[in-house]
């Protein structure tokens, strides 16, 4: 509200002086309508079906003194971390393989596509079944969700290298080992920097949903083990702090986005 | 007794693959013979569409060829089987393409050492040669800058010496200065003949330009329409060194300007 009466008063040529200003104080303003809208909602609601966000809060304070929370945190992010190492790795180790082998790509890659749509989630209880009630089915849960996004943005990044870049490699010398890693990998870091804005998400998604159902630690086991008891405020709690991991992510992943492709003249990113 | 060829095409023809189906696609090469002596600049020159870039592809060997053979140091190359091909012929062979194909995530110091640190032959001496070499193109100052913050000239330039570094004893080069405008393509082509004058490397060079052609050349190959076959060959009689921007007022330009424009069709 405050930013647009701002931006109206301000005369015409100062105005983009102001303007970086005005976005902040717009986006704060945005803020604390949320928690406006939270506390008012929350409140309307009652205790048992929503928490109100000062009582998160304190929860978070608690929680972060007493140590579970980041208990909590931890063994979700390595759940995650290592699920999507995983998945990461055997999405981009996969099609540098197959574009070796052409014959296998047409021969598999109906399967693989096939493969994409089913649904990971409803695999969980095979993976229970199969790997017991340890990380593994979550690991598993958390490296197919991984998997797939990579998979696909390498697989079409591969095919879209410019092939003038490769006969100009092959005829000074590179070895194919070479051609993958200078050419290949750089063309395709952009493919496959828009897989990971999905995936990294996604693996802290999975390995919650993975710990609703098995184990007894991490934000999922948190969030389910609070609903079980009629915990709202815990929910929430889970649910607040799992934003924020993804955030905190995403702003790590950005950071080094930029690094890798700084190189590229225009700028490219799309503020998400 | 003359030397032998260091290159040589012999019956060379090209027709690309056809979808199921459809007749036969027609020639565009059929049965080129020629030969390029060792320290000889040879340039070729047809009109567009004749081949020459399909030729230069398959002397590179990055494309196969359909029927004939191309000898190098008399040794054959196996240009037929795509399974075999062996692209610049363990170096061999020199490519200076129609784009400048400069890696974009590259600077330019990084582009022009590239072939050298594939080879794993980057040391002191190279690395020194390296930089005479980017002096001697006016890049210096601008190692450090991405090749989209290079001029179209200075891409080229880029590209050029990026083959020169690593000294293979044939360079092809097709139409490198295609795409530049007057003033900049008769500097690159001072800077060519110079650097050519150092080295006295074999240089192939297609171009679509007979002034180029003849401003360059120790002898010119003239190819017809597709499929291409050698239409004319002409020894050029101008001494060397040349006066690549005053070519046009040397008393025989005009005589075997007029020679080459009657055969290129």
């Amino acid at each position: 509200m405050t930013s647009h009466e701002a931006a109206v008063d301000v005369p015409e040529p100062a105005r983009s002086r102001w303007r970086p200003h005005v976005v902040v104080a717009g986006r704060i303003g945005l803020a604390v309508l949320l928690l406006i809208a939270w506390k008012v909602g929350a409140d309307a609601a009652g205790p048992l079906y929503a928490a109100d966000p000062v009582k998160v809060f304190e929860r978070i304070v608690g929680d972060t003194l007493s140590g579970s929370l980041l208990r909590h945190i931890y063994v979700t992010l390595r759940l995650s971390a290592i699920g999507f190492a995983i998945g990461c790795f055997c999405g981009v180790a996969l099609p540098f393989v197959l574009r070796r082998l052409p014959r296998l790509t047409r021969a598999v890659e109906p399967y693989i596509m096939a493969s994409v749509g089913v649904p990971k989630y409803a695999l969980v209880p095979l993976f229970i079944l199969w790997f017991g009630i340890d990380d593994a089915p979550k690991l598993w849960l958390v490296g197919l969700l991984v998997f797939y996004p990579v998979f696909i943005a390498v697989f079409a990044g591969i095919r879209n290298v410019d092939r003038r870049l490769i006969a100009m490699a092959r005829v000074v010398g590179a070895s194919e080992a070479a051609i993958s890693r200078e050419v290949v990998w750089n063309s395709l870091l952009p493919f496959f920097f828009a897989a990971l804005k999905i995936a990294l998400p996604r693996a802290v998604s999975a390995a919650i949903i993975g710990e609703f159902l098995v184990g007894n630690e991490g934000l999922g086991y948190m969030i389910e083990h609070s609903r079980q008891s009629f915990d709202t405020t815990g929910v929430f709690t889970g649910v607040v702090v799992a934003t924020a991991l993804v955030l905190v992510i995403n702003a790590v992943l950005e950071r080094i986005d930029r690094r890798l492709n700084a190189w590229r003249p225009v700028e490219r990113d799309m503020q998400v | 007794m003359a030397a032998p060829p260091l290159l040589e095409v012999r019956g060379l023809s090209k027709r690309f693959a056809t979808r199921t189906g459809r007749e036969p696609s027609p020639w565009v090469i059929q049965d080129l013979s020629f030969a390029v002596r060792e320290g000889e600049f040879l340039t070729i020159i047809g009109p567009s569409g004749s081949g020459k870039t399909t030729l230069l592809n398959m002397l590179a060997q990055i494309d196969t060829a359909s029927g004939g053979e191309v000898r190098f140091q008399a040794e054959t190359a196996p240009i037929s089987d795509p399974t075999r091909l062996s692209p610049g012929l363990s170096c061999r062979i020199g490519y200076v393409t129609q784009e400048d194909n400069l890696l974009p995530w590259r600077t330019t110091l990084q582009n022009v050492l590239f072939p050298l640190v594939v080879q794993r032959r980057l040391n002191d001496q190279t690395r020194a040669r390296t930089e005479m070499l980017i002096r001697a193109v006016g890049l210096a100052g601008f190692e450090s800058h991405y090749p989209h913050e290079l001029s179209g000239g200075m891409r080229k330039r880029a590209s050029l010496i990026r083959t020169l570094v690593y000294d293979p004893p044939v360079i092809l080069m097709d139409e490198p200065f295609g795409a530049l405008d007057a003033q900049t393509r008769t500097q690159l082509q001072e800077d060519l003949l110079r650097l050519w004058s150092l080295g006295r490397k074999t240089i192939v060079f297609v171009t679509h330009d007979i002034a180029e052609a003849i401003a360059l050349g120790d002898r010119t190959l003239v190819l017809s329409k597709p499929p291409a076959r050698i239409a004319g060959e002409h020894t050029n009689p101008i001494a060397r060194p040349r006066d690549v921007s005053g070519i046009m007022t040397h008393p025989q330009f005009a005589a075997l300007y007029r020679a080459i424009r009657v055969e290129v069709q």
